[in-house]
């Protein structure tokens, strides 16, 4: 046997056949045996070795002929079909078979280059093995197994199981993986290796998306917080935003309504702005979602982030500082939330379904109102005080009975009462006076209807490829009569690696989503007021089935339609349908530098269908007039959103000392926006709904009756970011973006945001490294600007508006100045820094994350006022400046672990100052996100924080012993000219003291933005048990609980809340609700103190109690997990607030916080819930 | 390979390409559902949409001011004839109580209102001179109107704030100094109102206009009475003015006399909200509104609150005070039910029983097809389209009995003006010869009060006169130190405090008014 070659041969007849180096196929190949040892040998030797020992014949281009390269390999009876795979992967060779002639040529498809100078290459052992947990002894997919030194590598199957060729037996391999310690293992004579891996805790190896990337937790230098998939089902909730609510320091979520799918309100660090949009910047898996309109009137709807169904999602991250926002530029100044959606399987088929049904039932606190007899003593009370609060107005001798009158035409109520007596159907009362009646409206205008969900995920694929569909139905029924959302949503997602260099992958989605809105108009009698203002004494419907209506009453009751007439006969569909595309390519050019390329689109169209259908009657002959014969309005928007982003990532690590990860990318996107509605009155019909909008009598509903409008903004941005490391101890981040906008001025289309951000991983330290106490101590900082540009389109543009001219009683055309140009016009820019510390004891057992953050708006954008002499109320510029200074805390504790029992505790708080340090001008401002109501109720004040209350201070009631100063205000007073004040009336504090109460004594009153706000939640499993416990609190935001104007202050006109059973009379001074009287004796409302309430809270936000069926149990019915829960949600709720929900605004306007007029309450809601996966 | 990637290099440039070169055009915008300045005015037909933005601008009397009230109603809030049934506004019981400050909504907005209307005649009147292919006859008259509304706005702001910044150019950006006016003196005020006003008389409008554009007898009317304000408070001119003021009323009388078809009193009350009857006669200049295209939102604040009598709903924020209409003299018609004033509708939405008020509420502004018409009428619309006063002929015989007493004496035409106005009330007017002039200047400032109550006149009455109507004494006594109301009112009363906002924001406003 020579000591070069010893090779045996078995020969086979072969056909033609095709052979790339990955892909070796046919028998002949397979049959053909040959054992050989070659050490150091050129190609042409080792062909000349195989032709002299089989039948095969090698041919071969020069340039093959003429590598010097050298290869060592050692064949133990390996399959031809192997020899040459093997050698071809080594050599970068690709062979074709042609009967016994082998053609070798070099593989184009293969990365590496030839070399200019010549290497030895081996070809050598092949070892394989099984990686496993050490702990739970279960198969590891995925882990990396380097050749220590090489780029030789590969990663474990879906079993666990690897195989790699390695060059010798002095290899070494290093097995890694995320979560564990990597581990090295010698090779030596093994051809099969077993490896145990150890759970890793120290290193803290989570993988968090920021943008344009991932990075490990480990690295970062950036705030960054993380909501998981699990965390999100814990909550079965329709947006996302609810499902994020509590779980991350320094995210506010208010969630304002109790209606499914209902507004809340999303604050990262508090307000960058004042005029534009507070709200974050959501990324769905890459892709900018649109911002777009959010609102009817002062109504919020659903906008593009509503339409994500949350059981689709894996996991959220919160970017919140400006290390991390400002690669998003000049959209990150108020933080980022990124969605990172489910993709499919690398490891075979999966089918999950989660299924819940639940029912909401009226919350744990509830407002309450008069009851029948409470109700009809009031207005009698009220009556009786006519005399006394309207002197002036009232004749002794005038009524029918001698009873008196009021100049109003005010009845005694005893009159109203005798004609409603033994009149058949429409009898209120009966013969001694008694109410018929006795409704409870709160509780008639709710149901406890049963919704569903129902997801269906069907996953498969292998490491290559896979695939996902996730199908989800959810069907809620709100509490209110009628209020639903009902969503059918669907996602495909696909990725594969089709080359090695080479991934691509998508998601498609579509999403329709229905809604009945069913508490539009805030402000107006509608059906959440009502709910409040509706007498006790109707009944919903009369013996004949006619809904009742307050006017039924008396003619001097302000009027409304009852609560369920309005939630059965009217309503507000809102049907909106989402399409959710996006696709990227990712390709590797060379080791270390990717390229990868994102197209996007959002397509949202949304109709609205609003119908108000025919009243009940006010009298029972009364003829509803045209305007109440029905009334239709439909709209339709379509927001077509498109991105096209492309970025260069390269990755590098030098010497084990130095790691640097480089980024490199440009962005467009557009937006294009387009509306169209109708509307029309007057139908014979309400059968009609808004399905026949031109069989009505009357188009001139809105004028003009018809609309149309477009608007268009688009994106174009450059950025980059570096992350280096050093010794992975010393980290830093530098980041940049140059971003350009439509809406700015000419000059200042382009702005640049960069960042900074430097993190010690103190724990690497050689001092604290294997410290028994501190597993991880981290220190970042960072400071980088970020930008806003959320205002309305083309306010850099002067324009004319057409408006409605009447000449002849008929329409005409006009136009109108509209807008000055602002060519100025650019970026609102803040700027953030933020210091950090991590900190993890007794193996990261006690987590801690605290951050302090001072973020700083300058050049703010501002409708800002102008003297409106010049014909224009005001000119979007940048001027002022804010600040909001906070601190994030978050202590994450696992305080018992055992194979039974684990109890683990996350507690979280957030503090947030707000202060405006500049306006635009001297003045304050007035009416900018707030609503006005019987005055303005919020002001921007400098020095003073957003979402302050503005209002008079109300000192309580006048007493009998204050009547000679309460007549110093004369007889022109706050409670009306002509109406003196009187000993229990409301007394305001006279700041100037000239006993005038107007704007001169108005101050800041309250605010509706918490001092301090968290969450406190318990994850507990006992054996096949688990619970969760989440409690939320709030401290220091206050309520301006406007519903006291109609509720409270004013008695007769509708009803009241049970609370003007402690107003004032001469027994019960020590009131601050004025004595009751008919509104026509003049009454007193305004924002006052008195409306302010402290709103802190604590509530049991949910709880849930779960148990997960045996494996033993689940295998037999071949699946693969199966768990049931049930859980409540808005348990409990512990507040001062005497509203419904002190956690509540029915106003848009982005500074409206805590500020109410009627709001859908929100349900407690218990659930029973299935999850099964096979 | 290197293809791959040579190709993927091409997209990736192309993008950039893309973006770099075309970036000018991506992020260029331009907005698609307005119209630009700049590309505008350039057909005749723009030069009547620049006119009826300005028109347009009228309806903001109507317009909502906070809960339950709106602009007009702080005229007759401060007139001292008027209360509420509901106290919920506070800026307007403010207005009532004389209590009010720099910060009161009603006349912020008024004072914005204003000039925004200002602001749409200026650029009108710059723009439609260049207007290519426009014939001058037509120039002449759509300047002529812009000049017209604009000197009517500038009349209501001088007598409202006395020196205020006079804006007779377009302001095309915000840095432009003209943002920061200061105030010019009333006297140039004035100047400007007299000019344009002589400038649209000349501008060839037709005689009367019943489209609802100004006619030449508005024009005239309203210089009427621009010139008895300018004779009386605060200018003072005096004679020369009041003669001025008789000159133009007269050839309103003149015309009206020679045309009784065109211009006249209605015969009957029923025609001042008579809808057929918008913009002749009586009717010489008039707000437009048109049920369905611009609603006349006005109605429902001076309907008895809360009573269900029609169908626009009825807030009454603006009702006549109980000592007001007691001072109308016995017999008069206006008082009657129905005249002036009612208490008797249905109920049921104005479609049911008859029902009796406890008071009287204003019937001269009451829109018959909007609120119901009685049984067996028609149910309400509940979309009012009917116009608002704003000049009446028998304000200009009033004008012109007045000036003619003040500068040339009593005549029998200043005589016959009042007589005609109280003849149509069914009263007595005593002989010319028992009339002195003070006794005669009196009945006319007592018939002006009774005749053109709740049209936002009376208030300019009392300034321009100084004189407050004395429900009680049936007597005029001094504003200042005057009760109204139980308030007691001071010379600083007799301008607005300037808005608060504007005052802050443009410190070339200071000092403010008198007092304030």
């Amino acid at each position: 046997m020579s000591l070069q070659c010893l090779i045996i041969i078995l020969i086979q007849v072969m056909t033609m056949q095709l052979l790339i180096a990955e892909n070796v196929k046919g028998q002949n190949l397979k049959a053909t045996k040959i054992s050989a040892k070659v050490k150091s040998r050129t190609l042409e030797d080792i062909f000349k070795v195989i032709e002299k020992n089989t039948d095969y014949v090698f041919v071969f281009p020069t340039d093959v002929k003429d590598l010097d390269d050298t290869f060592s390999f050692h064949f133990k009876n390996e399959s031809m079909e192997n020899v040459l795979l093997r050698l071809g992967r080594v050599a970068r060779l690709k062979f074709k078979v042609v009967n016994y002639t082998i053609t070798a040529a070099f593989d184009e498809n293969l990365m590496l280059k030839p070399e200019k100078t010549p290497v030895t290459r081996n070809v050598a052992i092949i070892v394989s093995g099984t990686v496993t947990d050490t702990e739970t002894s279960m198969a590891i997919p995925g882990v990396n197994v380097l050749v220590k030194g090489t780029t030789i590598g590969t990663s474990t199957d879906a079993d666990g199981k690897f195989s790699l060729e390695v060059p010798d037996e002095s290899a070494v391999l290093l097995f890694s993986f995320i979560g564990y310690q990597t581990k090295e293992v010698p090779v030596g004579n093994q051809t099969s290796i077993t490896v145990s891996l150890d759970a890793d805790i120290t290193s803290l190896q989570e993988v968090v998306v920021v943008g344009y990337g991932t990075q490990k937790k480990s690295d970062l230098t950036g705030s960054v917080g993380t909501v998981k998939s699990e965390e999100i089902q814990e909550r079965q909730l329709p947006s996302v935003s609810q499902a994020i609510a509590g779980r991350i320091a320094g995210v506010a979520v208010s969630v304002n309504s109790g209606r499914p799918g209902g507004q809340s309100n999303v604050r990262i660090r508090g307000f960058s702005s004042i005029s534009t949009s507070n709200n974050p910047l959501y990324v769905v898996d890459g892709v900018i979602m649109p911002v777009g309109t959010q609102t009817d009137g002062s109504y919020s709807l659903n906008n593009a982030i509503d339409n994500i169904n949350p059981a689709d999602i894996a996991s959220i991250e919160v970017l919140k500082d400006a290390s991390s926002t400002a690669i998003y530029g000049a959209r990150g100044a108020n933080g980022v939330i990124m969605i990172t959606t489910k993709r499919g399987s690398s490891t075979g088929g999966k089918v999950t379904y989660d299924m819940q049904l639940s029912v909401p039932t009226i919350g744990p606190n509830r407002v309450e109102m008069l009851n029948a007899r409470e109700f009809l003593a009031t207005e009698q009370l009220g009556w009786d005080n006519l005399k006394v609060y309207d002197p002036a107005g009232w004749n002794p001798t005038g009524g029918p009975n001698g009873t008196g009158s009021h100049s109003s035409g005010r009845q005694d109520p005893q009159d109203a009462r005798a004609a409603l007596t033994n009149i058949g159907t429409y009898s209120l009362f009966d013969a001694d006076g008694n109410p018929l009646y006795d409704t409870d409206w709160f509780k008639e205008s709710t149901q406890n209807k049963l919704s569903q969900n129902h997801q269906l995920s069907v996953t498969g694929g292998n490491k290559e490829s896979s695939y996902g569909i996730y199908l989800g139905f959810r069907d809620d029924n709100g509490l209110l009569l009628n209020s639903f959302l009902k969503r059918y949503s669907g996602r495909f997602v696909m990725d594969s690696q089709v080359k090695p260099w080479l991934k691509i992958g998508g998601t498609l989605g579509y999403n329709n989503q229905q809604e009945n809105i069913v508490d539009f108009g805030t402000g107006g009698l509608n059906s959440v007021r009502m709910i409040t203002e509706a007498l006790p004494i109707l009944p919903v419907r009369y013996p004949n089935g006619a809904y009742s209506h307050n006017k039924n009453y008396s003619a001097s009751i302000e009027g409304g339609r009852n609560p369920v007439d309005q939630l059965l006969n009217n309503s507000y569909d809102l049907l909106s349908r989402t399409t959710l595309g996006n696709m990227y390519t990712n390709i590797r050019l060379a080791e270390g530098l990717e390229l990868r390329s994102t197209i996007g689109v959002n397509i949202l169209e949304r109709e609205r269908k609003r119908y108000d259908g025919r009243p009940a009657l006010q009298t029972p002959t009364y003829v509803n007039s045209a305007n109440e014969r029905g009334t239709a309005r439909v709209r339709s928007d379509r927001e077509t959103f498109w991105s096209f982003e492309n970025y260069l990532t390269y990755n590098k690590r030098f010497a084990d000392i130095h790691s640097l990860t480089a980024m490199i990318g440009t962005s467009l996107q557009e937006t294009n926006i387009y509306f169209f509605q109708a509307s029309s009155r007057n139908f014979i019909s309400d059968f009609f709904q808004t399905n026949n909008i031109g069989g009505a009598q009357d188009f001139a509903v809105d004028s003009p009756p018809v609309s149309s409008g477009k608007a268009r903004f688009a994106f174009n941005s450059y950025f980059g970011r570096v992350n280096y490391g050093l010794l992975d101890k010393y980290l830093l981040t530098l980041t940049g973006r140059m971003d350009g906008s439509s809406k700015f001025g000419e000059a200042n289309k382009y702005a640049f945001f960069p960042s900074a951000a430097l993190a010690w991983r103190i724990s690497e330290e050689p001092f604290l490294k294997g410290n028994n106490v501190i597993s991880n101590l981290k220190l970042r900082t960072s400071f980088g600007q970020t930008g806003n540009s959320e205002i309305s389109t083309y306010s850099a543009l002067p324009t004319l508006r057409v408006v409605t001219g009447v000449i002849n009683n008929a329409r005409v055309l006009g136009v109108a100045t509209n807008r000055l140009g602002n060519s100025d016009l650019k970026w609102e820019k803040t700027a953030q820094s933020d210091i950090g510390l991590e900190l993890g004891l007794f193996n990261n057992r006690i987590m801690i994350e605290a951050d302090v953050y001072y973020r700083k708006t300058t050049d703010m954008l501002l409708s800002a006022p102008l003297p409106v002499t010049s014909g224009y109320e005001t000119i979007t510029r940048n001027v002022g400046s804010m600040e909001n200074k906070g601190l994030e805390f978050t202590l994450n504790t696992e305080n018992f672990t055992s194979n039974d029992f684990t109890w683990r505790t996350t507690f979280n708080i957030s503090i947030n100052r707000n202060k405006v340090l500049k306006l635009a001008n001297p003045a304050p401002i007035f009416g900018v996100g707030n609503p006005n109501f019987t005055n303005q109720t919020g002001v921007i004040m400098e020095g003073q924080p957003v979402g302050s209350f503005w209002g008079l201070v109300r000192l309580g009631t006048w007493g009998t012993d204050e009547a000679a100063e309460a007549a110093k205000f004369g007889v022109n007073t706050y409670r009306g000219t002509g109406k003196p004040l009187l000993p229990g009336d409301v007394k305001y504090l006279d700041v100037n003291g000239d006993y005038a109460i107007n704007d001169l004594d108005r101050m800041i009153i309250g605010n509706g933005n918490p001092k301090s706000f968290g969450s406190f939640i318990n994850n507990l499993t006992y054996k096949s048990f688990d619970l969760t416990l989440d409690i939320q609190y709030s401290y220091g935001n206050d309520v301006l609980n406007m519903t006291k104007h109609s509720g409270e202050d004013r008695t007769g006109l509708a009803n009241s809340y049970s609370s003007v059973l402690g107003a004032w009379t001469p027994e019960n001074q020590n009131t601050s609700i004025a004595a009751v009287r008919d509104s026509k004796a003049g009454y007193v409302s305004n924002v006052d103190t008195h409306w302010v309430e402290d709103g802190s809270f604590i509530r049991g936000r949910n709880v849930v109690l779960g148990y997960t069926l045996s494996s033993a149990f689940t295998e037999r019915i071949h699946l693969s997990r199966a768990r049931v829960y049930v859980s409540a949600q808005n348990f409990f709720l512990s507040t001062k607030f005497s509203g419904n929900d002190p956690e509540v605004s029915t106003y848009t306007n982005p500074f409206a916080q805590g500020q109410t007029f009627f709001d859908y309450p929100k349900p407690t809601i218990y659930m029973f819930g299935v999850s099964v996966g096979l | 390979m290197t293809l791959t990637i040579k190709n993927i290099s091409k997209l990736l440039l192309c993008g950039v390409f893309v973006a770099g070169a075309g970036c000018s055009d991506f992020l260029r915008e331009e907005d698609p559902s307005n119209i630009a300045p700049e590309t505008f005015f350039t057909v005749p037909e723009d030069a009547e949409a620049a006119v009826y933005g300005i028109y347009e601008n009228l309806r903001f009397h109507g317009d909502g001011t906070g809960i339950f009230s709106a602009n007009f109603q702080m005229l007759d809030a401060l007139s001292g004839t008027a209360e509420t049934e509901t106290g919920q506004n506070s800026d307007l019981n403010n207005l009532y109580g004389f209590q009010h400050t720099g910060d009161n909504l009603h006349l912020s907005q008024w004072w914005r209102q204003l000039y925004d209307g200002i602001a749409n005649a200026n650029l009108a009147i710059e723009k439609i001179p260049g207007i290519p292919g426009l014939q001058d006859a037509a120039l002449q008259k759509w300047v002529g109107h812009a000049r017209f509304m604009r000197a009517f706005h500038y009349f209501w702001l001088v007598r409202l704030w006395g020196d205020v910044p006079l804006i007779t150019e377009p302001i095309y950006t915000w840095n432009d100094p003209a943002v920061n006016a200061a105030r010019s003196s009333a006297e140039e005020v004035y100047a400007t109102i007299e000019a344009d006003l002589l400038a649209a008389e000349a501008a060839g409008f037709p005689m009367t206009d019943a489209s609802g554009l100004a006619s030449q007898v508005a024009v005239k009317s309203l210089l009427a009475k621009v010139y008895l304000t300018m004779a009386g408070q605060p200018l003072n001119k005096g004679t020369e003015y009041y003669q001025k003021a008789a000159a133009k009323a007269k050839e309103v009388i003149d015309y009206a006399n020679a045309n009784p078809a065109k211009v006249a009193l209605f015969p009957s009350y029923d025609d001042l909200h008579n809808p057929a009857k918008e913009n002749t006669l009586e009717h010489i200049f008039m707000i437009q509104y048109a049920a369905g295209i611009a609603n006349a939102n006005y109605q429902t604040y001076f309907l008895p609150n809360n009573t269900n009598i029609t169908a626009s709903g009825e807030v009454g924020t603006t009702v006549p005070t109980a000592g007001f209409l007691a001072s109308y003299e016995a017999g008069d018609k206006r008082t009657e039910e129905k005249g002036f004033y009612f208490k008797e509708y249905f109920l049921g939405g104005g479609t049911g029983a008859p029902t009796t008020l406890n008071r009287f509420y204003v019937f001269k502004h009451f829109d018959v097809i909007a609120n119901g018409a009685p049984p067996p009428g028609l149910a309400g619309t509940g979309n009012s389209g009917l116009n608002y006063p704003l000049i009446r002929y028998a304000d200009v015989l009033l004008v012109y009995a007045e000036a003619q007493n003040e500068s040339g004496g009593l005549n029998v035409d200043a005589y016959n003006a009042l007589k005609v106005i109280r003849d149509r009330a069914n009263l007595v007017t005593p002989d010319i010869g028992t009339f002195s002039q003070s006794s005669f200047r009196e009945a006319v400032w007592r018939e002006r009060w009774h005749e053109l109550s709740y049209e936002g006149i009376t208030w300019f009455d009392m300034i321009r006169l100084g004189k407050v109507y004395d429900v009680e004494s049936d007597t005029f006594v001094d504003f200042a130190g005057a009760s109204l109301n139980g308030a007691l009112l001071s010379e600083k009363h007799l301008l607005l405090p300037l808005p608060a906002a504007d005052f802050r924001n443009n410190p070339n406003l200071k000092p403010n008014n008198p007092g304030w």
